[in-house]
């Protein structure tokens, strides 16, 4: 399969400590319709990555390329609307929670699907969810949710997701799993998932990049990575407690 | 005034500087800097007006409002430090609005287009358009830094720098302009404007002085209005990179 998604030798230092590196050597390259984990332990380098790759921050050196174009020679607008980057800390905007999901039809005029999103809410949990309330006034979790819908109905095709079920809990985590599943198979939307939870990288992922030693170290197919990890410093990631309630499934 | 009644008013310097040894403040310094150059520079406008009046010659004048727009542009840009191209941004939105107020002013027939009118307001009208624009300046950086979530969670969503930073930059020009808003409320009421006072003590009938005064204070709102959104425009671009990434202003 073609790769939509080219990384060569990508390397970052810390913004504020340049002599601090994150990550160097980074090569990878990601097929259009892939699900990636992204594993590692923290301070790695994974979001800093994420965020990279949406333009959202500046690699040192290195080249990214989509669809063939060089990010150096694409636009940024352009490339985000393909590739977009939903934060660990979702940030609602100012105004209802409807104004947060019409925020792409204003922006780009794409139109805004009143029974899609009504799918989605349901969906992730959000069926009773007031619109017209003030988005600040959203639980953590209730933001994380509106933040991925409304990253969704931009319609990517690629989706970076940075933990963004670290604040739900195990019950609302599954259900936007099972969204995003749905949303893979229909849209074919690529995604590159940023998780600590093994259990869901095990179930959400084709692949695992895992970082470590200040690069990525691993990209392996996900069972082979769980089964047999190439390094020893995976198996001893592996070797991590899970969450509570969370059980490894391969199956 | 009298020289003798101008040199008395040094005892108001003598009481700061008493109060600041007494306090420990250690303003001494500051304070005598201050009161030489406030004294040398006023007198030296007061003869450098006298000349222009005297001579009555447009490119003077011309110069003098030149001179006054890159003193007020260099104060106000230093707000924006760290900022590319931000010194000449400045001077182009005080520029901008000096010529309007100007243009509207004698293209009514509001004033009369000598030098006493033209120098004087040309002097207030860049003076507040100078505050505004730090105060545009410093609300503008600060809430960039406060609301970076907002603006990168719009520029995750493909949004142009313009529409990034929209809704910081309405509240900074809202802030920008609250001072000159909250003074036209409270005018004649808090305090008797300088303008006025001045014009009052020289001699003039107070309530053509008020006439000149309500001028100045609604010409004040128009350019506060004006240098603001015209700085905001001219600005925003300069908080991102080329990338379309929030640049760190310190």
């Amino acid at each position: 399969m073609p790769q939509m998604l080219e990384i060569e030798q990508l390397k970052k230092s810390h913004a504020n400590t340049p002599e601090i590196l994150l990550f160097r050597d980074v090569d990878a390259a990601a097929a259009q319709h892939d699900r990636i984990a992204l594993l590692g332990s923290s301070g790695q380098g994974k979001s800093t990555l994420l965020r990279i790759l949406s333009l959202l921050d500046i690699a040192d050196e290195g080249v990214i390329r989509f669809a063939g174009l060089s990010s150096k020679q694409a636009d940024p607008i352009q490339w985000r609307m393909k590739i977009c980057y939903v934060a660990q800390q979702a940030v609602m905007l100012p105004g209802s929670v409807e104004d947060n999901l019409k925020i792409t039809h204003e922006l780009h005029h794409i139109p805004y699907n009143v029974t899609l999103v009504k799918k989605l809410l349901t969906q992730s949990g959000l069926e009773s969810l007031d619109l017209s309330k003030k988005a600040s006034e959203l639980s953590g979790g209730e933001k994380q949710r509106i933040s991925l819908i409304r990253a969704l109905l931009l319609r990517p095709q690629m989706l970076l997701l940075d933990e963004i079920t670290a604040s739900l809990d195990q019950c609302n985590a599954m259900r936007v799993e099972d969204m995003l599943e749905e949303w893979h198979q229909q849209e074919g939307t690529g995604m590159i998932w940023v998780t600590h939870q093994l259990e869901q990288a095990a179930r959400i992922s084709d692949y695992v990049w895992f970082m470590g030693n200040r690069t990525l170290l691993e990209k392996s197919p996900t069972r082979q990575f769980f089964e047999q990890p190439a390094t020893e410093l995976a198996r001893q990631y592996l070797q991590q407690p899970l969450v509570k309630g969370d059980e490894l499934c391969l199956s | 005034m009298s020289l003798l009644a101008l040199s008395f008013t040094i005892i108001f310097v003598m009481v700061t500087m008493l109060i600041s040894v007494w306090q420990k403040l250690d303003l001494e310094k500051d304070i005598a800097i201050g009161t030489v150059r406030a004294a040398a520079q006023l007198l030296l406008v007061g003869y450098v007006l006298q000349f222009v009046f005297n001579s009555n010659h447009p490119l003077f004048i011309l110069a003098i409002i030149v001179f006054m727009i890159i003193i007020a542009s260099r104060n106000a840009a230093k707000r924006g430090k760290g900022l590319a191209g931000i010194w000449w941004r400045v001077a182009v939105a005080i520029s901008a609005t000096e010529l309007l107020m100007m243009g509207l002013l004698l293209g009514l027939n509001i004033i009369e287009p000598t030098p006493q009118y033209i120098i004087p307001i040309s002097g207030m009208t860049i003076g507040n358009a100078m505050v505004v624009a730090g105060l545009f300046l410093n609300q503008f950086k600060r809430d960039i830094q406060a609301s970076s979530g907002e603006i990168e969670t719009l520029l995750s969503l493909g949004a142009t720098a313009r529409r990034a930073v929209q809704n910081v930059m309405q509240r900074s020009v809202k802030s920008s302009m609250i001072p000159t808003i909250d003074g036209m409320k409270t005018v004649g009421l808090v305090q008797l404007p300088g303008m006025m006072t001045g014009m009052i003590i020289a001699g003039a009938n107070p309530v053509e002085a008020v006439r000149y005064q309500i001028l100045i204070v609604f010409a004040f709102t128009s350019s506060a209005a004006i240098t603001s959104i015209l700085l905001s425009t001219l600005s925003y671009r300069q908080w991102f990179t080329k990338d379309l990434l929030l640049r760190q202003v310190d």
